[in-house]
């Protein structure tokens, strides 16, 4: 079977097809958003969501996507995650046109290559937290030990080594946030979305969660887009990609925000 | 490997007991409703019919106003010897039946006498202690075991009005009309006849009905043509035709089927509320990659172990009720009932939770980004 999502490679060979003029060429990069635009309903009462947004994404960095309510930012990492089509525009992770999968093949690849960090955990709230990232594994046939010593290391690594068996109830909110981390990691994905990760914490359990999942990231070179409205949360990222109006623009250095 | 499902379905049951309690006491209470009401339809079913399921008979000729009631029919005896030469039929014997109030050792009982030609078309089959009288004998029964409870034992006398009988056996499962059985000769069901219906001293060869043995594939139209005025049904008709039967058994099962709708519907309604609740995080499941078959099947299993506990729960509540009905109703349980009842609650429960289905295949994966802000 040529099926695409099986032709994993960890490092996209190669450029892909010519990216635009306006595009930054980033011939190394994992994630490619190639004009994309997401129009809601038709005629005089169409309403665009995002326009002609063009990003790419280095394997290993970390990015943030800025920008307030309402702003397209969801629309963009919607389609980026498979979760939602583009109008327009293509959108390729590795080697793999996202925008061209059948839904069938979308939750395959969502399960394999993506991983998600929702904004309140969403944590099976009748599986304990080792449960909760044995659940994904079950998604790609993980075998079971494999599975289980990975999650064991994951909970280790992510400090909940004694909180494994406990239900999300018995958890507080950084430490849903931090097994949410887990279980998006734990099926390897090539990428990372994080939505909102600090919205139900304080600004000190935040910025944990937040320097937590960056290093969780780099350390597994993984790619990482975050979307966020909370500027403090834009230090710990690489580069910084602001959207407004469903328009999206790249800023350079995240220090040049900081006023 | 688990797969999703099985994680999802068994780390619910085993951690929302309380939740899932409420469904398994709706199914287990429905199930114990539909077993008790189908022990007694079948209590009534037995009870009224027992007198001609359990003999040798396989057709019985009525008169043709009798409309299959062996109490309403009239015929003679010598009508037997017609239909016993008849095509197709092996043996027949004349039936007298007499619904009545006699006397037994311990006092006041109903009874069902029947008289026939002992060992002949009609005999019970169901001896379970002592004897049938024998051909041409007098003065003796074998009689339903349900008298036992009325103190008769073998060696009682059994009276109606002046004319006493010897119990020398006793059958099961004959009863007629819910009214215990007593099989004795025409000549002694007669005298019993006459001490209490005065009025029927002058029609000497009065009989009821004529149970036949006929062979295999037989022409029961035939038969009854052979004498003009009378019906022959088969023995299962016959039960049917016993004032009440059929009545008791329609209403009885649409009130059960009734209740077993109702166990498709809180099934249904359980999951709704389920999946409802649920809507957010099937979403985020989805999203993760969960297709919808496995959180389908989730839910499924989850109303498959709620509709067998139910029916474990329910059978268990229903069986120990049937200990302590008074012994004067009829009820009968019965292993093909409970297992009929048990297929159809576990359908229901499926039919039900398959509503929610559609809506979770509606649930849409990307409501799980953006959330509130």
């Amino acid at each position: 079977m040529n099926d695409p999502i099986d032709a994993t490679s960890p490092v996209p060979d190669g450029p892909g097809p010519a990216p635009s003029a306006d595009a930054p060429t980033r011939p190394g990069a994992l994630l490619h958003v190639d004009h994309v635009s997401k129009v809601y309903g038709s005629g005089h009462t169409a309403v665009t969501a995002l326009d002609d947004a063009t990003m790419a994404v280095d394997q290993g960095e970390f990015v943030a996507l800025l920008g307030p309510s309402g702003s397209g930012k969801t629309t963009l990492i919607s389609i980026i995650g498979g979760l939602l089509s583009a109008t327009s525009g293509t959108v390729r992770i590795g080697d793999v046109d996202v925008t061209a999968l059948s839904r069938r093949e979308l939750t395959r690849f969502r399960a394999e290559r993506v991983g998600f960090v929702f904004q309140s955990a969403n944590l099976v709230p009748f599986l304990t937290a080792r449960e909760n990232l044995l659940y994904v594994a079950t998604l790609v046939k993980t075998p079971k030990k494999a599975a289980q010593q990975r999650a064991d290391q994951l909970l280790e690594e992510l400090g909940l080594a004694d909180r494994a068996k406990n239900l999300p109830e018995q958890l507080s909110g950084g430490e849903r946030q931090r097994v949410a981390i887990g279980r998006a990691l734990m099926n390897d994905p090539d990428l990372v979305l994080v939505d909102e990760p600090t919205a139900a914490l304080d600004t000190a359990l935040g910025r944990q969660v937040v320097q937590l999942l960056r290093r969780e990231i780099k350390d597994r070179g993984k790619t990482g887009i975050m979307v966020t409205h909370d500027l403090r949360m834009v230090e710990y990222t690489d580069r910084v990609f602001e959207i407004l109006d469903g328009h999206l623009t790249h800023v350079e250095e995240p220090s040049a925000l900081k006023h | 490997m688990a797969g999703p499902a099985r994680l999802l379905s068994r780390g619910e049951l085993a951690r929302s007991k309380g939740r899932f309690g409420a469904v398994v006491a709706a199914l287990s209470l429905i199930v114990f409703l539909v077993l008790v009401l189908g022990a007694l339809a079948d209590g009534l079913f037995y009870g009224a019919t027992g007198a001609v399921r359990s003999t040798n008979a396989t057709a019985y000729a009525f008169s043709d106003d009798a409309e299959g009631s062996l109490i309403r029919s009239r015929l003679d005896e010598a009508d037997v010897a017609p239909l016993r030469s008849a095509p197709g039929v092996t043996a027949a014997s004349p039936v007298g039946v007499l619904l009545t109030g006699g006397k037994g050792p311990e006092g006041d009982i109903d009874l069902a006498v029947f008289g026939l030609d002992v060992g002949g078309p009609g005999s019970p089959t169901t001896l379970v202690e002592g004897r049938l009288p024998e051909a041409g004998e007098q003065g003796v029964a074998a009689v339903d075991t349900r008298l036992q409870q009325d103190g008769v034992v073998l060696g009682s006398q059994v009276a109606v009005g002046d004319v006493g009988v010897e119990v020398v056996g006793f059958v099961s499962d004959a009863s007629y009309q819910l009214q215990p059985t007593v099989w004795t000769s025409v000549a002694d069901w007669r005298a019993m006849r006459d001490a209490v219906r005065p009025e029927l001293r002058g029609q000497p060869t009065a009989i009821n009905a004529v149970a036949l043995i006929t062979e295999p594939g037989a022409d029961l139209s035939a038969i009854a043509a052979t004498l003009p005025g009378t019906t022959v049904l088969t023995s299962d008709a016959v039960g049917l035709a016993i004032p009440g039967v059929a009545q008791q058994r329609s209403t009885l099962n649409s009130i059960i089927y009734t209740t077993l709708a109702v166990a498709a519907l809180v099934v249904a309604l359980f999951f709704a509320l389920v999946v409802l609740e649920k809507r957010e995080l099937f979403a985020a499941l989805k999203a993760l990659g969960t297709p919808t078959g496995a959180l389908g099947r989730a839910v499924l299993v989850q109303a498959v172990v709620a509709s067998i506990l139910g029916v474990i729960i329910g059978t268990i509540v229903a069986r120990l009720f049937g200990l302590i009905i008074p012994a004067n109703v009829p009820t009968l349980f019965r292993t093909d009932t409970l297992i009929q009842i048990a297929v159809f609650t576990l359908v229901a429960g499926v039919v039900g939770a398959a509503f929610s289905l559609r809506r979770i295949a509606r649930i849409d994966p990307a409501t799980a980004i953006g959330g509130t802000l």
